[in-house]
């Protein structure tokens, strides 16, 4: 049997790499389909040439993101592992982590040895859940919120957590304003306004400048983490405020 | 935490352990019942699956749980206790699953109760199984034996049952009354168990479909749990 046990000192010595001696954790969450997965493909494909990449995804029913990812052939199947949630794709954020981040270390060991370049960044993909979902910080480094056009104009405006302060919040899939009757650049500033002044960027794969922005965002998280000045922020399970103005 | 023996009564411990708010990813486990319900079975096997699987996996589990308990409290080496579980357990999915849960256990527990020489002994190991790394807590918080034994029987029991809420249109308040039903199957086990101090004692008594179910789903790419 392949399996025996051995005595080994510490065998899980590896998770107590904190700061800017493993690699940086990028948080992704936000609705089904507002884009996660193509934007981890994104960065993947920007990023893959000048970065040891590894991504860990939340899929809640199948490991539909993980083989979307795998199939974009943007980044070596292996450093992809997908992660079972058991219907709870909100806990295995947040409340218990477990699962991510033993998937993250694992990831993590498996490119650690001698012969390999560690990792620099590891993505997780949050199973798409509703907009109270973020990540813990005990999790992720840094987390982007991803929205998209077509979830309507006013769903920035309606805040929440990972909206109001999520380190990054995306508005994806700009290209897509004038099919759904939405104005994108007023999206941007109305949930910059929900945000004191956090981040927003208007993102779609269709248009490279707003690409860079995005990889030009991760770079520099990356140099803050390398540097030990990324600080884990919380955007926390409750709304922080509410507005004055009327919505529905 | 420093002495994690000072003033907590068992009652809280075991309350502890048996919460599935621990952060130890329980809720990515189905006690292999999200297989066994896509190979068939339906809502009104759910107490005989959960029954069938104390009288053997779980039965297996216990055992090997307390006989680990005995080894740390008397400061023997675990090693011939996990070998015991392993050849008790045939299905590489469930060895995997239970080593993973084990994990998950320990980084929690090395956590919590970083200074005992039952934690330590057990996260030097490898892979040990989630049957030593309960017992290590248990060792390192003066759990009784068949405390531990009802703890494991309990767990599984929630495990199978809280899942089939997930993957099946059932009424909680009936689930509920499938866990207090097992119950008493618990209480038999745990007594039957107890009393296990050397790892040939441990029944082996695998159930061979539950282990072909959790071959499957270790195969399967639409899953909802991890087992
Ligand atoms: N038009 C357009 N579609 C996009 C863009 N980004 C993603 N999509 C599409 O949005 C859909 C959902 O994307 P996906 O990444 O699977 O979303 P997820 O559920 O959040 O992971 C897919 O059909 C993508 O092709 C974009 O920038 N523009
Ligand atoms: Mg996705």
């Amino acid at each position: 049997m392949p399996d025996h046990t051995h005595t080994h000192p510490h065998p899980q010595s590896h998770s107590a790499l904190s700061g800017p001696a493993r690699a940086l954790r990028l948080g992704v969450c936000g609705p089904v389909g507002t884009g996660k997965s193509s934007l981890i493909a994104l960065l993947c494909r920007e990023l893959a040439s000048e970065l040891e990449l590894g991504v860990v995804t939340n899929d809640i029913y199948t490991d539909e993101d993980a083989r979307f990812l795998r199939a974009a052939g943007v980044l070596d199947p292996a450093r992809i592992r997908a992660v079972e949630t058991g219907a709870c794709p909100h806990t295995a954020i947040r409340d218990d982590i477990t699962a991510n981040l033993m998937a993250a270390e694992e990831l993590e060991a498996d490119y650690a040895g001698a012969d390999v370049p560690g990792l620099d960044l590891v993505m997780i993909e949050s199973g798409g859940d509703n907009l109270t979902a973020t990540f813990s910080p005990a999790l992720v480094d840094v987390q982007i919120f991803v929205l998209d056009v077509a979830g309507g104009g006013d769903v920035a405006r309606k805040g929440g957590p990972g909206i109001e302060r999520a380190d990054l919040l995306v508005v994806n899939k700009t290209d897509l304003a004038i099919h759904v009757g939405v104005d994108a650049g007023l999206m941007v500033t109305e949930a910059a306004a929900a945000r004191d002044g956090r981040p927003v960027l208007g993102l779609t794969r269709t248009e490279q400048a707003t690409v860079d922005q995005l990889t030009a965002w991760v770079r520099a998280q990356l140099a803050r983490h390398r540097t030990g000045d990324l600080v884990p922020q919380d955007p926390g399970p409750m709304a922080a405020h509410s507005h004055d103005h009327a919505h529905a | 935490m420093t002495d994690a023996r000072e003033a907590i009564h068992r009652d809280l411990v075991l309350m502890l352990l048996a919460d599935a708010r621990l952060p130890v990813a329980g809720h990515t486990q189905s006690a292999t019942l999200e297989p066994a319900l896509r190979a068939g079975l339906g809502a009104g096997d759910v107490p005989g699956y959960v029954t069938t699987r104390l009288r053997t996996v779980t039965r297996v589990e216990a055992a090997t749980a307390v006989v680990a308990l005995h080894h740390l409290a008397a400061g023997l080496d675990v090693g011939p206790v996990e070998a015991a579980w392993a050849a008790r357990t045939p299905s590489p999915a469930m060895r995997a699953t239970s080593r993973s849960q084990a994990r998950a256990f320990l980084r929690l527990a090395g956590r919590l109760w970083p200074e005992t020489a039952p934690v330590l002994a057990v996260s030097a190991y490898r892979a040990p199984c989630r049957a030593v790394a309960l017992a290590a807590a248990a060792a390192s918080l003066d759990l009784e034996p068949a405390a531990l034994a009802r703890l494991v029987g309990y767990d599984d029991v929630q495990t199978a049952c809280s899942a089939a809420l997930k993957l099946l249109p059932l009424d909680p308040a009936d689930v509920t009354g499938w866990v207090v039903g097992a119950l008493p199957t618990v209480d038999r086990l745990a007594g039957e168990v107890a009393h296990l101090t050397r790892p040939e004692e441990i029944p082996a008594c695998g159930a061979p479909q539950i282990e072909a179910w959790a071959e499957t789903h270790a195969h399967t790419t639409r899953r909802l749990f991890s087992a």
